[in-house]
């Protein structure tokens, strides 16, 4: 390998080209600093040792924080995880590149160069404070039935509890918590900086005209990824898009690339939705599995859904626009974000696509509230007729009762207990951007 | 070997072999045993189950007394002490269909026995009924009944046993219009991808939520003009009191309030919040009139460009509210703006 290069405009001349180094980890343990040699955390073979307080005293500088508290939990233990804020996959640029531009690291390009990325592992990030607007309570089983039903209950996570310091506003304090989990996921891939990976994926599209004669007959794909709903206005701290927290932002082409490689991350509004999704966005896999050979990845339009009916309606046709006549999309994939006004966002862009000509598919939540079919969508859009589902947040799941809560600490004697609660409730089993196998099931 | 369990067919007069249509207005009775179409149960229980009796009742009475024929056939039902009931089928016989329909949902409900009934898609028991009682999907006419029974029969034994139901389409029910949470095989993302490719390739696919058929309401004409109506103000836009008086919910709601505007020229901000948890209420509890005008209603009144504005406001929440709470709380709101004389509503929604 040479040495460090920088991913600078001589090497985005030729295309971006993301390298996705994985590393899988079947154990995580935590360590002394006197082990680890005065790195806060260390990769052997599958094993990752991190060093706790190393690592929670570089999460603990940030001024927002009063204090900070990390946890380990594995697979099968009796933990429940609570008041889940979001969850962050281990990732970490290569070869100077930036981690999160714009949220963790200065403005740069994401979607080039080298990534080292590990699999087994996830850092969660809870919420010590209780939200009395958002509401929203989600928790991870680390055993049990429902550790089944979500992925963060596979995998070894390294939990962030944090509390704000005094005159913290809610929104910083929000904006602290999830910097310091991009933080500590980059701190633990970076532990894999020098190893060599189990498997690398490349990630590389052309530009989107540039399609071989041999091709030209593969129907043209694109993706319209709504990333934010403003039913909840951002906070100025609350970068989605690059660090911006896009308040007034139009319908946008990005690389797909830039999705996958932390150019966007989520806001805070956690409704069914993590930035791990987002890191592994399973539309962009699903287009770039198929490219070149059954469609043809055309690009990616980033939305926001709107509160007014302008707004809402200039971005439709906006996007629709840019899908068929820039990308010149034969047909597009759009997923939303968010609730009820989002989900008709989503299926008003779609409507436009398909006044274009372009034939959509949609992913919805099933939004019923009282398990009827009849209200599973809240809009009925000519030519918007393929509609998957991710399944249903408000249907009742039992909770078994746990030993040990971690996250949440003031509901932990309430969250340790039997319960029933949506499933929605249950970090990982939905996610409105498709990473799921849930499915409503009209009966 | 299992337990022969215990079945009560439900037929009407004509499949009961009382009589044809001089006979529909026969009250409900039992006789011991498979009589009539109960026969062919019967041959599709098997050892699976006997046929202990079976409920007749002529389709007039059934339609025209319908409570009372209800009442007295869960009687007879319940006096046979079944595990399973099976009704019909009733292919496009409409009398017998609802009354099929309703006799397993009073069955369920009531007795907690199990029950499952069939007929052709276009019997209007199945819009009345699908939603609570499995409906096997049959024929229009009874040119094939065993087959049919067996289907019946199949499913109504699964129910009896607790044996978890399949799809309708596995089943052949017509669905019952609920969902459920099931984890597939493959991620939705790759569903959807493959979707499209079926869709762009004009081959069927089949989507995963069924298109909503929501009944359209004609707007109605303003018979007068407008500087002799009275006009009424209603949202669902969240907008209240302070101290949210009614309990109205931050989503899915099931309740709306009625609040006076007598003598206000404008809303005081400082008097009203907005539980509303569907968008950014901000804007609106910085200045209400944002979401009720009661500042411009009131001058247009003042003007004399409309007759009146009705003194009372009402408003709810609506995000996630079911159709049926909707539909109900319209309902009223409607009822009673009619009732104080209102003539048109300006209905402001977020």
């Amino acid at each position: 390998m040479g040495g460090p290069r920088a991913p600078g405009p001589a090497g985005l001349a030729h295309g971006m080209r993301l390298e996705l180094r994985w590393f899988e980890v079947r154990e995580l343990t935590v360590a002394p600093a006197t082990a680890l040699a005065g790195a806060p955390a260390r990769l052997t073979g599958g094993r990752l040792e991190v060093d706790l307080e190393a690592l929670r005293a570089q999460l603990s500088t940030d001024p927002r924080l009063a204090g900070v508290r990390l946890d380990a939990v594995h697979p099968g233990e009796r933990v429940r995880i609570g008041r889940v804020f979001d969850v962050i996959a281990p990732r970490a640029k290569l070869d100077g590149g930036v981690d999160f531009p714009g949220v963790l690291g200065p403005i740069a390009k994401a979607g080039h160069g080298r990534t080292a990325a590990i699999a087994g592992v996830a850092v969660v990030a809870t919420d010590q404070q209780s939200d009395q607007v958002a509401g929203a309570l989600a928790v991870i089983d680390m055993a049990g039935p429902n550790a089944e039903l979500s992925r963060f209950g596979r995998t070894h996570n390294l939990v962030i509890s944090a509390w704000p310091a005094a005159g913290t506003a809610r929104s910083e304090y929000l904006a602290a918590v999830r910097l310091a989990a991009l933080k500590a996921g980059v701190v633990l891939a970076q532990a894999a900086r020098d190893a060599e990976p189990a498997r690398t994926e490349v990630f590389e599209l052309p530009p989107s005209p540039r399609v071989p004669a041999e091709l030209a007959h593969l129907p043209r794909v694109a993706y319209v990824f709504q990333i934010h709903s403003h039913q909840r206005p951002t906070g100025v701290d609350e970068g989605i898009l690059y660090g911006d927290p896009i308040r007034r932002m139009l319908p946008t082409i990005v690389h797909p690339n830039e999705v996958l490689d932390g150019g966007v991350v989520r806001g805070f509004m956690g409704r069914n939705a993590t930035t791990w999704a987002i890191q592994h966005h399973p539309i962009i896999r699903s287009l770039y599995a198929r490219h070149g050979r059954t469609l043809w990845f055309a690009g990616v339009v980033v939305t926001v859904a709107h509160a007014t009916e302008p707004e809402r309606v200039r971005s439709a046709f906006l996007t629709a626009g840019l899908v068929a006549h820039t990308l010149g999309a034969d047909g597009a994939i759009l997923t939303k974000i968010g609730g009820g006004a989002p989900h008709v966002d989503m299926a008003q862009a779609a409507a436009h696509c398909e006044a274009l000509g372009v034939k959509t598919t949609v992913i919805v939540e099933d939004m019923s509230t009282d398990g009827s079919a009849e209200g599973m969508i809240l809009f009925d859009f000519p030519g918007v007729d393929a509609m998957v589902n991710v399944g249903g947040g408000q249907e009742l799941l039992a909770f078994p009762a746990m030993e040990r809560v971690i996250g949440a600490d003031d509901l932990a004697p309430k969250l340790s207990g039997e319960m029933r609660a949506t499933y929605g409730t249950l970090c990982g089993a939905i996610e409105q951007i498709g990473a799921t196998t849930m499915m409503a099931e009209v009966r | 070997m299992p337990e022969r369990l215990r079945v009560v067919c439900y037929v009407n007069q004509f499949f009961g072999q009382i009589g044809g249509e001089e006979k529909a207005g026969v009250e409900p009775l039992s006789r011991d045993g498979a009589v009539g179409a109960a026969r062919a149960v019967q041959q599709a229980l098997g050892d699976a189950g006997t046929v202990v009796a079976t409920v007749i009742c002529g389709d007039n009475y059934a339609a025209e007394q319908s409570d009372r024929a209800l009442a007295a056939m869960v009687a007879l039902v319940a006096a046979a002490k079944p595990d399973l009931v099976v009704a019909g089928p009733a292919f496009l016989a409409g009398r017998y269909g609802v009354a099929c329909g309703a006799l397993c949902a009073a069955v369920q409900a009531q007795l907690t026995v199990p029950a499952v009934t069939g007929m052709h898609a276009e019997n209007p028991g199945v819009d009345l009924y699908r939603r609570s009682v499995y409906i096997v999907q049959t024929g229009a006419e009874a040119t094939r009944m065993l087959p049919e029974a067996q289907r019946l029969v199949a499913l109504g034994l699964k129910l009896a046993r607790g044996e978890k139901i399949g799809a309708p389409a596995a089943e052949g029910y017509f669905a019952r219009g609920v969902t459920r949470n099931v984890v597939t095989e493959t991620t939705a993302a790759e569903r959807a991808t493959a979707m499209l490719l079926d869709k762009l390739a004009g081959r069927p696919f089949a989507s995963e939520v069924p298109r909503p058929s929501f009944a359209s309401v004609p707007a109605p004409r303003l018979v007068k003009t407008l500087e002799g109506a009275t006009i009424a103000l209603v949202t669902d836009g969240g907008l209240v009191p302070k101290g949210n008086p009614d309990g109205i919910e931050a989503l899915n709601a099931t309740r709306y309030g009625a609040y006076s505007i007598e003598g206000k020229d404008a809303l005081d901000a400082a008097q009203y919040e907005n539980p509303h948890r569907g968008y950014d209420t901000t804007w609106v509890k910085q200045d209400p009139h944002r979401l009720v005008p009661v500042d411009v209603a009131r001058e247009l009144e003042q003007r004399g460009a409309i007759g009146k504005l009705h003194e009372t406001v009402y408003s709810t929440v609506g995000v996630a509210t079911t159709l049926a709470q909707s539909a109900r709380m319209g309902a009223e709101i409607a009822e009673k703006l009619r009732a104080a004389g209102v003539d048109a509503v300006i209905l402001t929604s977020t």
